[in-house]
């Protein structure tokens, strides 16, 4: 357990340092500008999908938040 | 080389220009930025098969920018709900009787059906106030609120992230925290865990010596690093954890009672004149606390219009409860105003470790915790579905999406105990999802 | 370069709440806009207007042979006498040298014969660059109002200055002829003479981009005053992946490194609005420190967020 949580640490250091020569300049940002390129596109389609999978599964979240708050589990 | 007084330039430039067109002082510039306004509404049906749970949803979320980019986001949620979901018990070759949560009386289960618990719940008020804005050039916060209330159970929480750009913007670090306290008042009162379910009561406290509500905190903590990866190509990645506390156990959930042979639930003698449950049931029984730990990722992809969404999520708790998620969207583009987006989701959860689908009635004390609840079982579960969306004339986006979500169990043979092995145990469930979707503003 | 003769016919029409003349000008679409039901009036306003613009441009442009800027250039180095309205806008560029610490430059003109902003690989060798560099400079002018005289290969170029000026002075026509708000926009660089009778404001898109990147026009509710905008995202070199902006560095000869993508400013005056956007331009990285300590209103793209 302990063994996989440092593996996990250690993969977003390694993500954050790698990145720093990743990525683009200011001005080839058109594409990731578009609206279907946003993380979120619709947010309460995302709502609505993490607050039925949190009413019918075990787990929630991940993207953000648990989502919660009902007494549908 | 004169390090020009910065404050003076305006002075100096608003003399040369008054020299320059000729004219005294000319009126003070009035100009003010418009606040925008955005809102996104929705409608959704949600209905299971069997006649479970069905919601009809109306969702809003409204979002006012300021200058500065500052945005309050208001949201409201109003939920019917109807319908009903498994207790818990197994079905069995023979009707079943269980007393209904409100303690007055009792319903009958025909022979071969899952019990399902009819949870009355009725309607589900949720609301959140968000605010975002910048901090600097690099930093950017955010803060909110969020409270939702039903007739048996009460939310309240806050939630605050703090996310700051690095590389020329390329890279976002943020990490936030969420904290709910929730408060359930169940119909009939709180249950004692692993206590028989009750007769019928005729008494005029409402609770009959339960107590009345029970509590519980959950606490959020995420960090996470968003990171473009090229032109076309943005990836997340979210590390979760999450520390709940207090009274997690379903109030309205048993576990039926079985005979040690032939596994059939056991049937319990009716005293005279009182009403009551006709087999051996126990209200469940869960720790009171659980902490989980997430590892999240998303990418997003454009390949020539296109815009493919995947992520994974992988989820291990101390209930000994892990899962994968994988879900996958392609946005396809038709013409210039409309597309289609179809699809799927993949998700497969291991039970919890005081998961089992029945108990023992070989007089051997009960375990400490045990719960029959579909939803902490070992299943898995593939969502398929087809979003069509449009712009409308005035340029607002609209789209519909119709969904088929499925759950199947995968209860090992080894937890089955005579007969169980020819009946089922798990209550497999289908559900359609429909989504009328309308976005407008400015 | 033969030249086409200029679109100069003006359309009055319907506008949205008021009324709207509309004609070209200095490579732009100009608009007139008048809070009026008088489309005799709106005629006559747009008229007077145009006729303004079109001076200016004939006076001023590079591109007209014979007018003043053209005798300047060509004058091989003998010293040329110039009128008041150009003696004053010359004054008025010497100022913006200063206050910009030699960065504005109407000498800097010449830098178009290396530079060619047409989104390609070619950049200029540094020795092409240098030897144009020798043409370059206000400090080689020798200007006592009202005779100018410059060395041979030298030229002056106020097209950094014309619109906003135009506009300011069309403004000024405007006022001591009617009492009517007008909002007047030479491609983007504007002013509003006043408040128009049945809404708050002149509403005003600008053209930005949102900290996440997504095209999100602001709108400005203007009730009276300039605006003027600095910078074209579409001008650029790429070179070794390396954008080079068309904002050159007259004391360099190169780029401003790290300019904005563009600058909108809001000013008592176009003209005012236009230097501050320009000066803020050739701050590069400094713009919005700069822009803040001027205390005027502005919107900065920098093509990886909007901060206004």
């Amino acid at each position: 357990m302990i063994i996989s949580r440092f593996v996990a640490v250690l993969l977003a250091l390694g993500i954050l340092s790698g990145c720093s020569s990743m990525g683009v300049e200011p001005w080839e940002r058109d594409v990731l500008a578009k609206e279907e390129m946003q993380l979120t596109t619709d947010a309460i389609e995302a709502a609505t999908d993490d607050h039925i999978y949190f009413s019918k599964e075990a787990s929630s979240g991940g993207r953000g938040f648990g989502g919660g708050g009902c007494g549908c589990n | 080389m004169k390090n020009t007084d910065k404050i003076s330039i305006t002075a100096a430039l608003t003399a040369a220009t008054c020299t320059l067109l000729g004219t005294t002082a000319l009126q003070p510039v009035q100009a003010q930025e418009e606040p925008g306004w955005d809102f996104n509404t929705s409608l959704l049906y949600y209905a299971e098969s069997d006649d479970r749970v069905q919601d009809l949803s109306l969702k809003t979320l409204s979002r006012r920018t300021f200058v500065d980019d500052r945005i309050l986001s208001l949201g409201l949620t109003v939920d019917a709900l109807t319908g009903a979901t498994p207790n818990g018990a197994l079905p069995q070759s023979f009707p079943q009787t269980f007393t209904k949560p409100s303690g007055k009386n009792t319903f009958t289960t025909p022979p071969g059906e899952f019990p399902i618990d009819d949870s009355f719940r009725d309607t589900r008020v949720a609301i959140s106030a968000d605010w975002e804005q910048p901090l600097g050039r690099l930093y950017a916060m955010n803060v909110g609120v969020s409270a939702s209330a039903e007739y048996d159970y009460l939310h309240l929480g806050v939630n605050a992230k703090l996310s700051r750009d690095f590389n020329n913007r390329n890279t976002t670090l943020s990490g936030g925290f969420a904290f709910a306290s929730d408060q359930l008042d169940p119909v009939g009162g709180v249950p004692d865990p692993l206590t028989q379910m009750r007769n019928v009561r005729d008494d005029d406290d409402g609770n009959g010596g339960r107590a009345s509500n029970d509590s519980k905190e959950i606490l959020d903590l995420v960090l996470g690093i968003t990171q473009v990866m090229s032109r076309n190509f943005l990836m997340q990645f979210n590390y979760s954890y999450s520390d709940s506390s207090g009274y997690l156990n379903d109030p309205y959930k048993i576990l039926t009672s079985v005979d040690p042979i032939t596994g059939e639930a056991v049937p319990v003698p009716q005293i005279p004149g009182t009403e009551g449950p006709s087999h051996l049931n126990y209200y469940e029984n869960r720790p009171d606390t659980r902490s989980k730990h997430s590892l999240y990722t998303q990418g997003k992809y454009y390949m020539n219009g296109k815009v493919l969404d995947a992520s994974y999520r992988y989820m291990t708790d101390d209930w000994e409860i892990d899962s994968h998620t994988i879900d996958m969207r392609l946005r396809w583009p038709i013409g210039d105003d409309k597309y289609l987006e179809p699809h799927l989701r993949f998700y497969t959860q291991t039970a919890a470790e005081f998961y089992q689908i029945s108990l023992v009635d070989d007089g051997q004390p009960l375990p400490e915790y045990a719960s029959a609840d579909y939803r902490l079982a070992d299943f898995d579960a593939i969502t398929a579905g087809l979003k069509f969306g449009w712009k409308t004339g005035g340029g607002n986006d609209m789209s519909v999406r119709l969904e088929l979500y499925s759950q199947s169990g995968n209860v090992s043979p080894s937890q089955l105990i005579g007969s169980q092995a020819d009946q089922d145990v798990y209550p497999d469930m289908d559900a359609i999802i429909f989504q009328y979707s309308y976005m407008f503003g400015k | 370069m033969s030249r086409v003769r200029p679109d100069r016919s003006i359309r009055v029409d319907a506008g949205d709440r008021c009324l709207r003349g509309q004609f070209s000008a200095m490579a732009s679409p100009c608009e007139v806009l008048v809070d009026s039901d008088d489309i005799v009036a709106a005629e006559r306003l747009t008229s007077l207007v145009a006729d303004e613009a079109w001076r200016i441009e004939d006076k001023f442009s590079r591109y007209s042979p014979g007018n003043i800027i053209d005798r300047i250039n060509t004058a091989g180095g003998e010293g040329v006498q110039v009128d008041d309205e150009t003696a004053q806008l010359i004054d008025f560029s010497v100022t913006l040298n200063e206050l910009s610490d030699g960065r504005f430059d109407i000498t800097s003109g010449v830098l178009r014969r290396v530079w060619r902003f047409d989104g390609s690989n070619n950049i200029p060798t540094r020795h092409a660059v240098s030897d144009v560099m020798k043409h370059i400079g206000w400090h080689r002018v020798d200007w006592t109002s009202p005779i100018l005289a410059m060395a041979p290969g030298m030229e002056i170029d106020l097209g950094g200055i014309g619109k906003e000026y135009a506009v300011d002075r069309c403004a000024g026509l405007l006022r001591n002829t009617t009492d009517a708000a007008c909002l007047i926009n030479f491609g983007g660089d504007l002013v509003a003479t006043g408040k128009p009778r049945l809404r708050d404001a002149w509403q005003v898109g600008i053209e930005a981009l949102n900290a996440q990147e997504q095209k999100s026009d602001r709108l400005v509710n203007l009730v009276i005053g300039g605006l003027a905008t600095s910078g074209d995202a579409r001008r650029f070199l790429m070179h070794n992946g390396i954008r080079f902006s068309h904002i050159l560095d007259p004391t360099t000869g190169w780029p401003v490194p790290d300019a904005p993508r563009s600058i909108t400013v809001a000013a008592d005056s176009c003209t005012q609005a236009g230097m501050l956007s320009t000066l803020g331009m050739l701050k590069g990285a400094q713009a919005e420190a700069f822009l803040d300590a001027q205390g005027v209103q502005f919107w900065c793209n920098r093509g990886d967020g909007a901060v206004p």
